[in-house]
């Protein structure tokens, strides 16, 4: 079986200009983590995710620091949230973004996912051009499937 | 790209024909030439450093300008050992909350106000560095500097500066704040206590001039700040934003530290004591603290070593030894430490006018590691002039360190801190507000150590 099988082929994208709080609330409504950023030429740029947007709130050096507990909320992340509020989306995506192509197969796409640590990934069809998204769960249910039969 | 890649071979192969033309060896004049090539290739391509070094050792060996059993002498394990100690105890603090602790007493002191507060993280990220490096301490005074900083709503720039400007100053205190303070170390037979002699008073001389520098300097910024913490009150909020699980971890940790410290510190009358050869504690100190480290925590003992050693920096640094051992080596360096001393006139002042000079304005835009290992093997080379070298091993520590202040490239500590303030607040510091503080510190302390060093016999 081909990841183009089982790809959701309805793809929700968002612009690189587009507001960052904007595409948030897209991500909420659809309760997903996060969507490819297509540009006006319709090529991947990168993608926005809850991760990226989390990471933009606390400091940068946050995993340098070391061992800690945050007891309040410190300024500064208020701050960061505020200034989220007014960024475009190009400012927080992602800009390298693990792809796959529309002729792959379900145990190259998992292989993949495990070895570049991806949840969702965008499928490219040979001209570059998003065709469609696969999940993990996607991935499993149709190695699920096509074993069981 | 291309246009630099033609300097870099231009300039290094001009210098080879250059000093062929004046009368040395093809090996010198070889020698010389690679290892330009690898101090222009840190100034023009820092990504590609390290592949520059493979490539010059190469040539050098494969040219029979230099064998490998010197290569392998040159290279100085004993100092890469040592940092690599060093790097395994501070993985083992950082993982125990030892540096979030410290961030966590700056974030606590209360009554705050502008110049107390340069003060106080003046003094930090001056004894930090000495502890620890001043690659690590930078990150943890910048995180402490920007909640503060935050918190009362002023522009954290200036603060970060001040803290960066004391943490160069303190890494020339003791034998743990640069590399190039273990390397002079090694290779001039000083001791931990020797820096605890004559470095540390020197450093803190200069701590107090830097801080009296910045005070009339970002007097409009500290006042500022001063008005801010009257305003905001009481930093209850700072006082309690993190803690550090005070677990079993963390008080271990911390007495490892302090036992290698000891030991480290106490390492000559050691060695007495043992009759062991100069400096055999003080390297085998961390590795022996890092030992124990892998052993206690081995699960991550793998983790350690694989992601908290700096293996590329390391690398880079046997390498760029070797090269330097090259010069040595081949003699280029007994003709170069020739030339400086009859220009010099064979005066030990004149000389450490020179050596630290020259260090403080080259280590201002390159790494002081590449910059003091070119100057070692030439030091050495003075030894036939029947002189006291001592003063010229400080001038050397002194100018490698206090020249990083001068630019915003001058050492790696300036590089992260701006780095972090890009990052973190769309920051971009501009060459030249660096630039007017990094100079008139960086001018003053040097000046303030050449008079030290000149004038004092205790130096001499």
């Amino acid at each position: 079986m081909k990841i183009k099988e089982v790809m959701v082929k309805d793809v929700v994208s968002i612009k690189p200009q587009e507001n960052a709080y904007a595409a948030w609330e897209i991500l909420t409504n659809m309760q997903i983590s996060g969507l490819p950023v297509i540009n006006a030429e319709g090529k991947l740029v990168g993608m926005f995710t809850e991760k990226e947007i989390l990471a933009h709130m606390l400091p940068s050096y946050i995993e340098k620091v070391g061992k800690f507990i945050y007891k309040e909320n410190p300024k500064s992340t208020r701050n960061k949230f505020l200034e989220f509020k007014s960024m475009a989306v190009s400012q927080l995506m992602r800009r390298e973004v693990v792809t796959t192509t529309e002729d792959a197969t379900l145990c190259e796409v998992a292989r993949i996912m495990l070895t570049q640590k991806a949840r969702r990934m965008p499928v490219l069809d040979k001209s570059g051009t998003v065709v469609g998204m696969i999940a993990r769960c996607d991935v499993l249910k149709a190695l699920a499937g096509e074993f069981q039969e | 790209m291309l246009k630099k890649f033609l300097i870099l071979i231009g300039l290094s192969l001009g210098l080879g024909v250059f000093t062929k033309g004046i009368g040395l060896s093809a090996h010198q004049a070889l020698a010389i030439a690679i290892f330009s090539a690898s101090i222009l290739g840190t100034l023009f391509f820092w990504d590609f450093r390290l592949g520059f070094a493979f490539l010059g050792t190469s040539i050098l060996l494969f040219t029979k300008t230099i064998d490998l059993e010197h290569v392998i002498e040159f290279a100085s394990l004993d100092v890469i050992l040592f940092l690599i100690g060093m790097m395994v105890i501070v993985a083992l603090l950082k993982e125990s909350g030892f540096f979030a602790w410290i961030v966590q007493l700056i974030l606590m002191i209360r009554r705050l106000n502008g110049p107390k507060f340069v003060v106080i993280i003046s003094i930090v990220s001056a004894l930090l560095s000495t502890m620890t490096s001043e690659v690590v301490s930078i990150i943890f005074m910048v995180a402490a500097v920007l909640e503060i900083c935050d918190y009362f709503e002023v522009n954290a720039v200036p603060f970060i500066i001040i803290s960066v400007l004391a943490t160069n100053i303190g890494s020339a205190a003791t034998v743990l704040g640069n590399p190039i303070g273990i390397l002079i170390a090694t290779k001039a037979g000083l001791s931990f206590e020797d820096f605890i002699i004559k470095a540390f008073p020197l450093a803190m001389v200069c701590l107090i001039a830097g801080i009296m520098v910045v005070m009339v300097w970002y007097r409009k910024a500290i006042a500022e700040l001063s008005v801010k913490m009257k305003e905001v009150g009481a930093n209850e909020i700072l006082i309690s934003l993190i803690s550090v699980p005070p677990g079993k971890n963390l008080k271990i940790s911390l007495a490892v530290f302090a036992v290698t410290l000891c030991f480290i510190s106490l390492h000559h009358r050691f060695e007495l004591l043992w009759q062991l050869a100069p400096n055999t504690i003080l390297l085998t100190a961390p590795l022996f603290s890092s030992g124990v480290i892998m052993i206690w925590k081995w699960q991550k003992a793998r983790e350690y070593i694989e992601k908290d050693v700096e293996w590329w920096t390391l690398l880079f640094f046997m390498l760029l030894f070797a090269q330097a051992g090259t010069l040595k080596y081949t003699g280029a360096t007994d003709v170069l430490a020739s030339q400086i001393a009859s220009a010099a006139g064979h005066s030990l002042t004149s000389l450490i006018g020179i050596v630290l000079w020259v260090s403080t304005i080259g280590s201002s835009i390159l790494d002081n590691v590449v910059l003091v290992a070119a100057f070692i093997p030439v030091i050495q080379s003075f030894q036939g002039l029947n002189m006291n070298l001592e003063p010229l091993w400080w001038a050397l520590l002194f100018g490698g360190c206090l020249g990083g202040n001068i630019t915003l490239i001058g050492s790696t500590a300036n590089i992260v801190a701006l780095g972090i303030i890009e990052k973190e607040k769309n920051i971009k510091v501009s060459f030249l507000q660096w630039f007017g503080i990094g100079l008139t510190v960086g001018v003053i302390t040097t000046c303030i150590v050449w008079f030290l060093l000149s004038v004092l016999p205790f130096y001499r």
